[in-house]
């Protein structure tokens, strides 16, 4: 659930400020729920043994889904606030299993004036703190 | 030493789809699997009151239609497996229920590395989603990972 | 008066990172009580910007800014530093499979210093080739401690300094602004210039530093059923 956060704006926002950490369960069934919304209804996104089969250690989750998760760990931060989201890259570094707690965790790294934008660190780790899925953000705030 | 492909392939459109349309149960079931409770995304009565006027969907979902069917067809490959390494979007306008989406698709860059799984060739493949009013709602861009 | 340094780190000049140098250096000022690091080492995948001059920054933040390169060979990647225009016409640096043994004999002959980063990932890292083909000569240092380094690489290193003597040294490989400077290598000696660098690498004292937080263990987060 989105923050109410009507007075997040260009000049409050703070170089340091932390996005979430956010800690949820990934569950097996979220996985082909989505699997199944966004036409991804294969063996390595759905079945364990299947996967396995593909040489994977079981069902993955969908690199999309990890960018979606991450994307609104910062659509939460950025709360009722007007401010958009504008660009987002993620890399994905090692796969995402589901039935784990995972932690999505974010950092506002630098902004930029002409733009009116802030840049952000954002991630996904798995109970190890090894980040599975890395990226950044950018979100505009109007002026 | 570069990989050897043809320059010609740099920025020329190689697959465009029809349009696809979207609708509210499309957007509706992308918020449930993500657990997106955001009401600019899931109420379209209190949607009226955002800054779009009405339900949109959350910006992710741009990411969602170069799965499935309209999965690419003609992305070139250097070897064994088009692995999806990671992706960088702009968000550039909403989508709405309602809206179709044509996806048009060229080869930005081409380079090899290595890494911890050995020799890659990356594809970086940009897509351009445009609405049916002509206007471009993002820009993806696919980093594909093939093994040479 | 001794100088820790982040040897390994990718700004926006690198392909997979966005880090601008100047954020990176705002997040050390930052956040130096708890990475006390006293500038860092811009080692650039496949390339060496001759020309660029970070002074300014330097002064602005009161750090050291080096540059250097991360190149790849048959023996996995390498960081080189003391980049000289003639080096970088002896080998071209896009290359993904230079010859290791060259690269790390001409560019000491060519006065640099050229260290084998994560020996202990896969595929990148010396350990797998030393399984594979002969132990390379005149290896000065490896860095042992590398911030991207997956469970059991950085030990698999340590074990690689052990059997064959290498000196060791500590890098963050950050390509994200917030992971600077969690890894770096502390110098006895005050460095204030690439050749100061290259100097202590070869002959000097120094050991990798950890500047990463010890992790509070995470709870599964699974409903539990109370009675």
């Amino acid at each position: 659930m989105p923050d109410n956060k009507s007075d997040l704006n260009y000049e409050t926002v703070q170089i340091g400020d932390a996005l979430g950490p956010q800690e949820f369960h990934l569950s097996k069934d979220q996985v082909r729920a989505y699997a199944k919304t966004t036409g991804m209804w294969v063996p390595r996104f759905t079945d364990d043994e299947a996967a396995r089969k593909e040489g994977l250690p079981g069902m993955i989750t969908p690199g999309n889904m990890s960018l979606a998760i991450l994307s609104k760990l910062v659509t939460d931060w950025i709360g009722t606030s007007g401010a958009q989201l504008v660009r987002m890259g993620t890399t994905y570094r090692q796969p995402v299993m589901p039935d784990h707690t995972l932690t999505l965790q974010g950092f506002v790294t630098h902004k930029n004036e002409s733009n009116h934008t802030a840049e952000m660190d954002i991630w996904l780790e798995n109970e190890d703190g090894e980040r599975l899925v890395i990226g950044t953000a950018t979100v505009h705030f109007p002026r | 030493m570069a990989v050897d492909y043809d320059p010609a392939l740099i920025g020329r459109v190689f697959e465009t789809t029809d349009p696809v349309p979207v609708s509210a149960e499309m957007i509706a079931k992308f918020c449930a699997a993500i657990g997106e409770t955001n009401p600019l995304h899931t109420d379209a009565e209190r949607a009226k009151k955002g800054p779009y006027g009405g339900l949109t969907a959350p910006p992710a979902f741009a990411v969602t239609f170069r799965n499935g069917q309209h999965f690419f067809q003609h992305v070139p490959r250097y070897g064994k497996q088009g692995f999806d390494a990671g992706k960088d979007v702009e968000f550039a306008g909403p989508i709405r229920p309602g809206d179709a989406v044509t996806l048009s698709s060229h080869v930005k860059e081409i380079y090899e590395k290595t890494g911890r799984t050995g020799s890659m060739v990356f594809v970086i493949v940009r897509t351009t989603l445009t609405n049916q009013k002509g206007e471009v709602v993002a820009h993806i861009d696919h980093r594909f990972m093939n093994r040479p | 008066m001794s100088t820790t340094l982040d040897l390994h780190s990718h700004s926006e000049a690198s392909e997979d990172s966005r880090a601008p140098l100047e954020a990176y250096l705002n997040w050390l000022k930052l956040r130096r009580a708890e990475r006390p690091v006293d500038g860092i080492v811009l080692t650039e995948h496949r390339q060496f910007n001759q020309d660029a001059d970070y002074r300014a920054l330097e002064d602005k933040f009161g750090m050291l800014v080096l540059k250097a390169s991360e190149v790849e060979t048959d023996y996995g990647h390498v960081l080189v530093f003391g980049v000289s225009a003639a080096m970088t016409q002896r080998f071209d640096f896009a290359n993904v499979r230079l010859p290791a043994q060259e690269v790390i004999d001409e560019v000491a002959r060519m006065g640099g210093v050229a260290v084998p980063c994560h020996p202990g990932r896969p595929n990148v890292g010396l350990c797998e080739h030393y399984t594979k083909k002969p132990p390379l000569q005149n290896v000065v240092a490896v860095e042992v401690l590398n911030g991207g380094s997956r469970k059991g690489e950085d030990e698999r290193s340590e074990s690689l300094v052990q059997q064959y003597g290498y000196r060791a040294v500590g890098g963050s490989d950050s390509h994200l602004v917030s992971l600077i400077g969690l890894c770096a290598t502390r110098f006895a000696a005050d460095i204030r210039t690439t050749e100061d660098l290259v100097r202590e690498l070869r002959t000097g004292a120094y050991e990798p530093v950890d500047f990463r937080p010890r992790r509070k263990p995470v709870v599964q987060a699974v409903a539990v059923e109370v009675k």
